[in-house]
């Protein structure tokens, strides 16, 4: 007796912690079912403003849905958990999500090789895998099925032929040194460059190639070479985070910008930058890339969705945040154009779908599973605007930064 | 090659070279009386950055700030060192090599993952100090003035050092305890305590160069590994436990790093041991080092 008494009082005591939490309502108004969307991402750690800013991005768009009727008279449910960035992990979560909590979609997150790990699993499990950050074109090419879509730029469009699009656009310069790691990411990202680039300004020359050991964080050697080498621009080749930092501090000190122009990809990303403020080290006029400057998007929405997503985190809204918040979205419409969550039925839905974002018109590519999403660039400087340094004079780029399907035919064939 | 290139490259060589000098020196000094290779010494450098940059951040409203974390951080190292001597290395003298390089690499390894739980995965930044934020013109080249300043610091330390070990009682009893222990021993040197303190002094030397190094570049993981290899080519190529050997050494390995990426930069990575080869097919014992 005493233990179904006890079990009885767990019972209310949950129920009470639920209601003060604020779930009830969900449960208690929804009279169908909700549709769950397990969430996994890097939310604790040194880099857990990645997932973090990803889960605000999502919840702001599971309430907007859920306050406008939910998704074929159901909720949306959105259950987030933690993947420490580590495969292992990422992958005991996914499988929980399936199997306990029986979700009926995947999302997330930041690090490919958690990505790859969760996507193999959804393969098995046949469930949707939605991609909300991690950038290897692997996911969506070699390791393509038909259960993953991804909904963010990859490496193509931000480290390669992106910035090469925005070089021509923008600089045109003809002498360019290269300064990369010796990692293949690095030389595949040189080689979409060049190749591009060369085609878009054929009179342009590459004069030389440094490549430095992955970790290296000392450049001067080659900074000093780079400013002798008579370039007008230089370029750097998937040199990012810590290394972007450290490249910086040097090459500001070299007084390499004042020099010549900077192609630094990824530069324009808030992340990097957001902590530099006036007088510090920073790219200046640098061209880069960036996947979500909140501050350049016109619109009332745009500006709507910045805030109220600078308000749930303390972090400025980055691209994290809009790539879950149209994932979302993508599985309303999905949904509902498919009229039921058969999985099946789900996957060719959103393979034909067209998005109408704040960003602009969105639309997944039925080949890759690739969302067509827009990457931005422009040039790094200071504003009254904002506090750290930001893309100004900003560009679109669209559909034509990423491989094209006979490239991903011929990458498939090898 | 332009006049500009030639002295950029040079003075780009010989600032590489003298950061290098601070570690090795410590790795060299710690050779030559303890006879051991300690492994763990680039771990002790990345410790000396990330101490200066908590230093940094702890007292980020106090001006000077990271000089102070320069004259804390290698403390703090030192008497990490100390511990390691004393409770670590002090049982194993008598022991193989091998148990000396399986523990140095064991705190190699430990060291790393107890920065990695106070200082997490993430890299930090620390700003170059006061006075030398600027950069100074030189044959038509921009360089920087923190630079100049590191490139000073290395003379400073080998001239500090060599006087610590000619002109000093210390010194005296390090020499004594080098050239031979037992000797020493039964003179009334108290030998423990001078491998206490060499090792710390040692520590202190790559703790010096770890809290040095964070403004020119960032405070990350990794840091231990990347410098340790090029320290052990300059204690090789200079001869073991020679410290005039590491400073020629440094030098030398700073000047064919920034001039071989400049002649040939597909070879970058390999100019180092190429060197090393070559130095050790001539001279087997080192530049300064002495046939055994």
């Amino acid at each position: 007796m005493s233990n179904t008494f006890k079990a009885f009082g767990m019972m209310l005591a949950t129920a009470a912690l639920v209601a003060v939490i604020g779930l009830a309502p969900t449960t208690v108004l929804a009279e169908k079912p909700p549709i769950k969307i397990g969430f996994i991402h890097t939310m604790s750690g040194p880099i857990s403003m990645y997932g973090i800013s990803s889960a605000a991005g999502a919840k702001v768009a599971v309430d907007e849905i859920n306050a406008a009727g939910g998704v074929l008279g159901r909720k949306l449910e959105l259950i987030v958990r933690d993947d420490k960035i580590s495969p292992d992990t990422g992958l005991r979560e996914a499988k929980d999500l399936v199997l306990k909590e029986k979700v009926d979609f995947l999302a997330g997150t930041i690090s490919s090789g958690v990505g790859l790990a969760i996507s193999n699993y959804a393969k098995r499990a046949k469930k949707i895998y939605l991609i909300n950050i991690a950038q290897s074109t692997k996911i969506t090419e070699e390791n393509f099925h038909p259960y993953v879509f991804r909904f963010t730029t990859n490496s193509t469009p931000y480290f390669g032929k992106g910035p090469a699009i925005a070089l021509a656009n923008t600089y045109k310069s003809k002498k360019i040194i290269v300064l990369g790691y010796d990692y293949e990411t690095g030389k595949n990202s040189l080689k979409e460059f060049k190749d591009t680039y060369l085609k878009l300004v054929p009179d342009a020359k590459f004069i030389d190639e440094l490549w430095v050991p992955l970790g290296t964080t000392d450049f001067t050697a080659y900074i000093a070479k780079m400013a002798n080498s008579g370039a007008d621009c230089f370029y750097l080749a998937a040199i990012y985070g810590g290394g972007e930092l450290a490249f910086t501090k040097q090459a500001w000190s070299f007084g390499l910008y004042d020099k010549m122009k900077a192609v630094q990809p990824c530069a324009g990303d808030v992340e990097t930058w957001s902590k530099v403020k006036q007088g510090d080290p920073y790219p200046k006029d640098a061209l880069a890339t960036c996947r979500y400057p909140f501050w350049a998007i016109k619109g009332e929405k745009n500006a709507e969705f910045a805030k109220k997503v600078r308000e749930m985190t303390d972090l400025w809204p980055a691209y994290g945040a809009l790539d879950a918040y149209i994932i979302m979205y993508a599985i309303k419409d999905a949904v509902t154009k498919a009229g039921s969550t058969d999985t099946q039925k789900v996957i060719k839905a959103m393979e034909n779908l067209t998005m109408d974002t704040f960003v602009g018109k969105i639309k997944m590519r039925a080949f890759d599973h690739q969302a067509m999403m827009p990457t931005w660039y422009g040039i790094m400087r200071f504003t009254p605007d904002l506090p750290f340094p930001h893309i100004t004079d900003v560009g679109e780029l669209g559909e034509d930064s990423y491989h094209t399907i006979e490239q991903i035919k011929k990458i498939r064939g090898k | 090659m332009t006049f500009e290139a030639f002295a950029g490259q040079t003075l780009a060589g010989v600032s590489l070279g003298m950061v290098w000098f601070l570690i090795a020196a410590g790795l060299s000094i710690i050779f030559g009386t303890l006879k051991i290779l300690n492994l763990a010494h680039g771990s002790l450098y990345m410790l000396g950055s990330f101490c200066c940059y908590q230093v940094t951040v702890s007292l980020a409203h106090v001006a000077g700030n990271f000089w102070i974390g320069v004259l804390v951080a290698p403390i703090v190292v030192a008497l990490v060192g100390g511990v390691i001597e004393v409770f670590l290395l002090r049982p194993i003298y008598k022991a193989e090599m091998i148990y000396q390089y399986i523990l140095t690499f064991a705190l190699v390894l430990i060291i790393g993952e107890a920065c990695k739980m106070i200082w997490g995965v993430g890299y930090h930044s620390v700003q170059v100090p006061w006075p030398f934020q600027g950069s100074i013109g030189v044959f038509g080249l921009s360089f920087p003035s923190y630079n100049f300043f590191l490139i000073a610091m290395g003379p400073l330390v080998f001239i500090g050092l060599r006087t610590l070990i000619n002109k000093t009682d210390l010194g005296r009893n390090i020499r004594a305890v080098t050239e031979n222990r037992e000797m020493a021993n039964a003179l009334g040197t108290n030998v423990p305590r001078v491998y206490t303190g060499v090792f710390m002094l040692g520590a202190w030397l790559a703790g010096l160069a770890g809290s040095l190094w964070p403004p020119v570049s960032v405070v990350a993981l990794g840091s231990d590994m990347a410098v340790v290899i090029d320290c052990f080519i300059i204690v090789v190529i200079g001869g073991l436990g020679s410290l005039a050997g590491a400073f020629v050494g440094a030098i030398i390995l700073g000047l064919t790093t920034a001039f071989g990426l400049y002649l040939i930069p597909k070879l970058a990575v390999a100019f180092g041991f190429i060197l090393m080869i070559i130095i050790l097919l001539i001279r087997p014992y080192g530049l300064m080092g002495e046939p055994e």
